[in-house]
């Protein structure tokens, strides 16, 4: 409401590089026009300002994309990132969908972030990540354009996850020499969070996840940590944005204690005894979730999931600030397998 | 080579990046663009702290901000961020309950060109980092392709029919290698394995179809290459004109493309028209006049009251003595009429556009000028070895016509490279998506004519070539280039034609249409893949013209 929220930019100004606080700051003040009080959000003015890049087969930097549609009905359609072999300048349409040929080949799948609201696989900022992945990772990288809410609320998201999750385990093209898929789930903010859920309908299947990463997950819950108070509204990101994400995406009526939003929290389960995947959790000194981030970690370990673990990482604000030093440890990681 | 190296990191950068094709001036900010934003390095400051200033103004505003967006707020190019901020800060200014306590704020002045305001320092101000290593990214791929595979279709055939799918695409790229190494004769044998393989698929959709009508293209360009000049474009003879117009509007009636373009045309020069009583438009491609009667329409309910309006109409001269153009300006005359709009029709036949002169066009002094241009442009790229393409020219005389706007639609393709592999392989990936598109459309005979319209566009790009080969389609960003060059300057279309378009199409189209907002101009496509560009372009002054037209 005007003139409540104390408009403290002296902080951030001072930590983040100038073009960085352009970029985040024009996402921010373009985010700040597209919510709207009541809880629904304008869809056209978003998609006009999104900055999208189309799929492109024509190798640049080592590599292609190309887009398939896994679902008419919902637009549920994936971008496949993949290293060009070779020296053709153009790929052969048939070539899209060519075997993989080392002996392990890790298949990542993307869930691009935006707070369940924002973004598309298609964004010049996911697509841009994406491709470096590949490069890093020498893997595959699957990104679902999941369905967004106020439109789509819980559970669709995680149910466009598990669609591509089983179309990607499918392929046979995919498979290392072992005749499986590797794969692993990766995501950053709303996308982490897909991760985790994801995995958990993958537990009670016959698919096997090998690894985790989340990158500032987007968790929460009822109660007002400490980083919330203290970082409100320093780094960008606000208490009372976060709640109105989570009040588009949650099922009406539902609170932030519900388990899409807490998942170790008092509705939630415990993965004690389960064969959930290895996590790598990602958490920004900056970001005001960081406590709830570090309580998904503790809830994990807790549950002796003991190969997980969590960076809590200084002057990293989003997927796109420094970005290096986590693609190269996931990268070590992945090669490790 | 990241796009996202903090400004601390130590890494150098590489050299320039090979791949891309574009050229970016080089003071472009490496981390914005690749995010898709155009900033120079040189202005981040001062962008910097409008944006504060711009949040300054949203926190302190009683409005709901939400409320500004959903309200008359025109915005246009996200991708320039400074023009977009400075934008919704003059939105702010004309907030009324601006509280007058807030300091530091001299009177705002908006636009480029002016020298930022002087800002209280004592707030802290950005740190000076030293500039980080900036990588150019190529942010336009020039080259757009994705094909996307109906799986729905392919997990229903059997394990065979979607090896054969496969094979097929293998062989039409062997095929057009050898077609582009002149290996005539493996090429013709391919053709004839391909269409036996034809007969073990389902040709009805999907891959199949595709395949089946790049075969058969291919086959001409082999077998009959004495045709390429009687296929295609050349339009000789009365059934061809007659087909063409029929095929036009199924093809109209069948998908949004050419909806779209009208629709997004019509709004462009109807706000171009505004506080004109005089208002002349030049159809490029007459056709049926499918696009007039909403802009008749929309200048009838114009606050204030119609202008004249006049409309001239280019298209193929008529076989037997009828006066076909004619005839569609009369049905326009009559529906202006019944809307009580003062209305003239002319109709100028030309077989080709080059062949126009601005003289047949009439055009007075008075009176504000539309170019409309539907697919049409790429036409006059043509390469006759003997003299230059005709698309100098004819741009030449638009831009001394000095219209107040210029629609092009484009196909958002590059049909057009010097290579012939390049144009088969692009050519397979469009169309591909556009066959794809048209799978939802349940409306008969419309569909199947529209699919002949589009089955003869790509004959003509693989099996034509010189002066025959028409269907030049280039990319936006060869558009932008080109017209920048050619002396016009981009109008933008802004989020109101975004917002419209893509409401009319949830109304009347299948799921899978998308609008795009491309640097000020608006694209179609088809999950993700855009298939048709839509901007519009008006001249820049030119000193030098005789005329010295001058229009308010």
């Amino acid at each position: 409401m005007a003139g409540s929220n104390e408009v403290n930019l002296n902080e951030s100004k001072m930590v983040v590089p100038l073009n960085t606080w352009v970029l985040i700051s024009n996402f921010k003040l373009a985010y700040n026009l597209l919510r709207r009080p009541d809880g629904t959000f304008n869809r056209h003015l978003a998609e006009f300002l999104d900055r999208k890049v189309p799929a492109n087969a024509k190798p640049v930097d080592g590599v292609f994309s190309f887009d398939v549609v896994l679902d008419r009905s919902t637009g549920l359609y994936i971008r496949i990132y993949r290293q060009a072999h070779g020296e053709e300048p153009q790929l052969n349409i048939a070539d899209l969908e060519k075997p993989v040929t080392a002996e392990v080949a890790p298949v990542i799948v993307f869930f691009h972030g935006g707070s369940f609201a924002h973004s598309s696989a298609n964004s010049a900022i996911y697509d841009a990540l994406c491709r470096r992945l590949v490069g890093i990772c020498k893997a595959v990288v699957v990104s679902v354009n999941y369905r967004r809410a106020p439109e789509n609320r819980y559970p669709c998201a995680y149910d466009d996850g598990w669609a591509a999750l089983k179309w990607v385990s499918s392929r046979s093209w995919l498979q290392s020499k072992d005749s499986k898929v590797h794969i692993y789930l990766a995501g950053d903010s709303s996308g982490g969070n897909i991760v985790h859920h994801v995995a958990l309908r993958a537990v009670e299947s016959d698919i096997e996840v090998l690894g985790n990463i989340l990158l500032n997950p987007m968790f929460g819950g009822l109660e007002r940590t400490d980083s919330e108070t203290r970082l409100d509204g320093k780094y960008f990101v606000t208490t009372r944005d976060r709640d109105w994400y989570w009040r588009a995406y949650l099922p009406e009526g539902e609170d932030r204690d519900h388990p899409a939003c807490n998942p170790f929290g008092p509705k939630g389960k415990s993965l004690e005894g389960i064969k959930f995947p290895k996590s790598l959790v990602v958490v920004a000194s900056l970001d005001l979730t960081q406590d709830w981030q570090l309580a998904y970690a503790k809830g994990l370990e807790k549950a002796g999931q003991v190969d997980s673990a969590s960076w809590v990482w200084l002057s990293s604000l989003y997927v796109d600030a420094g970005l290096d030093c986590w693609v190269q440890r996931y990268g070590s990681a992945c090669s490790s397998t | 080579m990241s796009p996202y190296d903090s400004a601390t990191s130590a890494g150098s950068s590489s050299g320039s990046s090979s791949a891309s094709s574009s050229t970016k001036p080089a003071d472009i900010d490496g981390l914005l663009a690749g995010a898709g934003y155009k900033v120079r390095s040189s202005d981040l400051r001062h962008v910097a702290q409008r944006l504060e200033r711009l949040e300054t103004a949203m926190v302190n505003s009683p409005v709901e901000l939400s409320q500004l967006a959903s309200s008359d707020t025109v915005l246009y190019n996200p991708s320039d961020i400074a023009s977009w901020v400075d934008s919704l800060l003059s939105e702010f200014n004309h907030t009324p309950s601006l509280p007058s306590d807030l300091p530091d704020l001299p009177d705002v002045v908006v636009g480029p060109g002016i020298n930022p305001t002087v800002i209280n320092e004592a707030d802290a101000t950005w740190t000076d980092h030293d500039a980080p290593q900036q990588q150019q990214q190529q942010q336009q791929q020039q080259n757009v392709q994705s094909l996307t595979i109906p799986p729905n279709q392919l997990t229903v055939v059997t394990a065979m029919e979607e090896d054969s799918g496969i094979r097929l695409v293998h062989m039409l790229m062997t095929c057009a290698d050898s077609v582009q190494r002149g290996d005539l004769s493996l090429a013709g044998s391919l053709i004839e394995d391909m269409q036996s393989l034809l007969r073990r698929v389902n040709t009805t959709c999907g891959i199949g179809k595709v395949a089946g009508y790049f075969i058969d293209a291919l086959s001409r360009r082999i077998f009959t290459p004495q045709a390429n000049g009687l296929f295609g474009g050349s339009a000789s003879g009365s059934a061809s004109a007659f087909e063409n117009e029929l095929l036009y509007h199924h093809f109209y009636e069948a998908c949004p493309y050419l909806k779209f373009a009208h629709f997004t045309a019509n709004q462009a020069i109807l706000e171009a028209f505004d506080g004109h009583d005089s208002v002349h438009v030049i159809d490029f491609n007459l056709m049926h006049g499918l696009q007039w009667p909403a802009l008749i329409q929309a200048l009838a309910l114009r606050p204030g009251g119609p202008p004249l309006l006049r409309l001239t109409g280019i298209g193929p001269p008529s076989p037997d003595g009828r006066d076909s153009l004619r005839e569609i300006g009369l049905r326009l005359a009559e529906l202006a009429r019944s809307v009580n709009v003062r209305f003239a029709f002319r109709g100028v036949a030309a077989q080709r556009l080059e062949d126009v002169k601005p003289w047949m066009l009439q055009v007075n002094s008075k009176e504000a000028v539309a170019v409309n241009s539907i697919m049409q442009l790429h036409r006059l790229l043509g390469s006759d070895p003997n003299r230059s393409p005709p698309i100098g020219i004819v741009l030449g005389w638009i831009r001394q016509l000095n219209p107040k706007i210029m629609t092009v639609i484009e196909h958002e393709a590059n049909h057009n490279q010097p290579g012939f592999m390049d144009r088969f392989t692009e050519s397979l990936y469009y169309y591909s998506t556009m066959f794809d598109s048209l799978e939802a459309c349940t409306l008969q005979p419309e569909k199947a004519l529209a699919e002949i319209y589009i089955q003869r566009e790509i004959c003509n790009v693989v099996s034509c070539e010189g002066s025959a080969r028409v269907e030049r389609h280039e990319p936006l960003a060869k558009w932008r280039s080109r017209l920048g060059q050619a002396g016009f300057r981009p109008l933008h279309l802004g989020s109101n034609a975004f917002k419209q378009a893509s409401m009319l199409l949830t109304l009347f189209s299948a799921e899978g249409y998308c609008v795009e907002e491309n640097e000020g101009c608006l694209t179609l496509g088809w999950h993700s893949r855009p298939l048709i560009s839509a901007s519009a372009w008006q001249a820049v002054p030119d000193a030098n013209s005789p005329l010295g037209i001058v229009t308010l």
